[in-house]
């Protein structure tokens, strides 16, 4: 019972090597799943919905209007990634429920996210207010520039922490409590009863907590800053 | 073999292009789709409402048409009537007064001729009356007398007794 970074299931013999991690076949599995899942859904689009076609509709709805009201009706066009986002990580975050490490108890993956983050940011800051409106936005009241532009990189970097360290620390956890479970097992009934019986039911509790709570809080959040940042920097 | 626990690695630029790939599949595959569908079902709807809007007003239209079209002909055919009326009106009175013309025309005319036929008889009755009148002077006196000098006096006595008594 020890924790450790993901393992590595095979290298990409280019450039010395890439190691292709658990974190990233758990995240092929994750886009498997969403992608066959929503070939599926948008199989057989009709114009009077029935079924989940009527679910699915309420899900991408939700998601523009949502991203409408709180990026406003010029940047609607976000919506597509900020779902794209929310889905990643939430189903990402729920494969602690399969036993699978989550992609997302990788920093990797959610500084990535905050990478494009700050990349969208940028990118579309100078679109919209060109460079030197860009320059003059962070620099609105002089004193503050520096803190304007540390904030511009603590931002992505808090965000990439905040949403691996919650999944870590449920990983972390959950590997725990099961360690310990399993040890009062062999105190309680003798080194060589081998079921850990004691490890069921409450890991479970917990689990919807970890694996379902903050799955979707974490996921709710890194879409929400997204949004937020992103519009903030264009208005 | 495992990565280290917290590190920046490869991981970072593959999660880069997973995420990448994911974007592009499911807006192709969900949102772009779906959104489609349900644009195209909010524009149905709304150019449904219009439709059925645009058919209301016209419906209305050709209703405020109608009846005023309906009280015009009403209208229109209650002058007929008036004028039928008034003309008529006219024509019977015109056909009166000619009648009424006429009729005292025939009159006068009427009235004319009689007095005529009655000079004429009187003045025919005077003639014999005045031949007779000598007829019998001639033969109560015996002799001829001339006709010639005293037919104008016998004519004056006639006349004054003629007029005595046609007055009466």
């Amino acid at each position: 019972m020890n924790i450790t970074g993901p393992k590595v299931i095979f290298t990409i013999p280019v450039l010395g090597g890439i190691p292709i991690s658990e974190t990233v076949v758990n995240s092929w599995i994750v886009m498997a799943i969403l992608v066959i899942g929503s070939m599926l859904l948008t199989r057989n689009l009709q114009k009077v919905p029935k079924g989940a076609q009527v679910l699915v509709e309420k899900v991408v709805e939700t998601l523009y209007s949502f991203v409408e009201s709180t990026m406003g009706k010029d940047k609607v066009f976000f919506a597509p990634y900020i779902g794209t986002l929310f889905l990643f990580s939430f189903f990402s975050n729920m494969l602690g429920l399969f036993g699978l490490r989550a992609p997302t108890a990788d920093i990797n993956t959610t500084a990535c996210w905050a990478f494009i983050e700050f990349m969208l940011v940028q990118i579309f800051s100078i679109k919209r207010k060109g460079v030197i409106g860009r320059i003059k936005g962070l620099c609105d009241p002089p004193i503050v520039t520096p803190l304007n532009l540390i904030s511009e990189f603590s931002t992505p970097v808090s965000m990439a922490f905040r949403h691996f360290g919650n999944i870590a620390a449920g990983l972390i956890i959950t590997t725990l409590l099961y360690g310990a479970l399993t040890g009062l097992t062999h105190m309680v009934f003798g080194a060589n009863f081998q079921i850990p019986i004691l490890a069921i039911g409450l890991p479970a509790v917990l689990s919807v907590y970890f694996d379902l709570f903050t799955a979707f809080m974490q996921a709710f959040i890194i879409s929400m800053l997204t949004m937020v940042f992103t519009s903030m920097a264009m208005d | 073999m495992t990565m280290p626990f917290l590190s920046i690695d490869w991981t970072l630029v593959v999660q880069l292009i997973n995420t990448g790939i994911l974007f592009l599949l499911l807006s192709k595959f969900l949102f772009k789709p779906v959104k489609a569908m349900i644009d195209s079902r909010e524009a149905e709807v709304s150019k449904m409402y219009e439709d059925a809007s645009a058919a209301k007003e016209q419906a209305d239209r050709l209703q405020a048409e109608y009846a005023a079209s309906i009280s015009g002909a009403k209208e229109e055919a209650n002058q007929i009537v008036k004028d039928a009326q008034k003309r008529a009106q006219m024509r019977s009175d015109e056909i009166l007064t000619d009648a009424q013309t006429k009729a005292s025309a025939m009159m006068t005319k009427a009235e004319e001729e009689i007095a005529r036929e009655k000079k004429k008889a009187v003045n025919e009755i005077k003639d014999e009356i005045s031949d007779l009148a000598v007829m019998i002077a001639t033969k109560v006196v015996g002799k001829d007398l001339n006709t010639q000098d005293h037919e104008q006096l016998i004519q004056e006595f006639i006349d004054g007794a003629g007029d005595l008594s046609w007055k009466e």
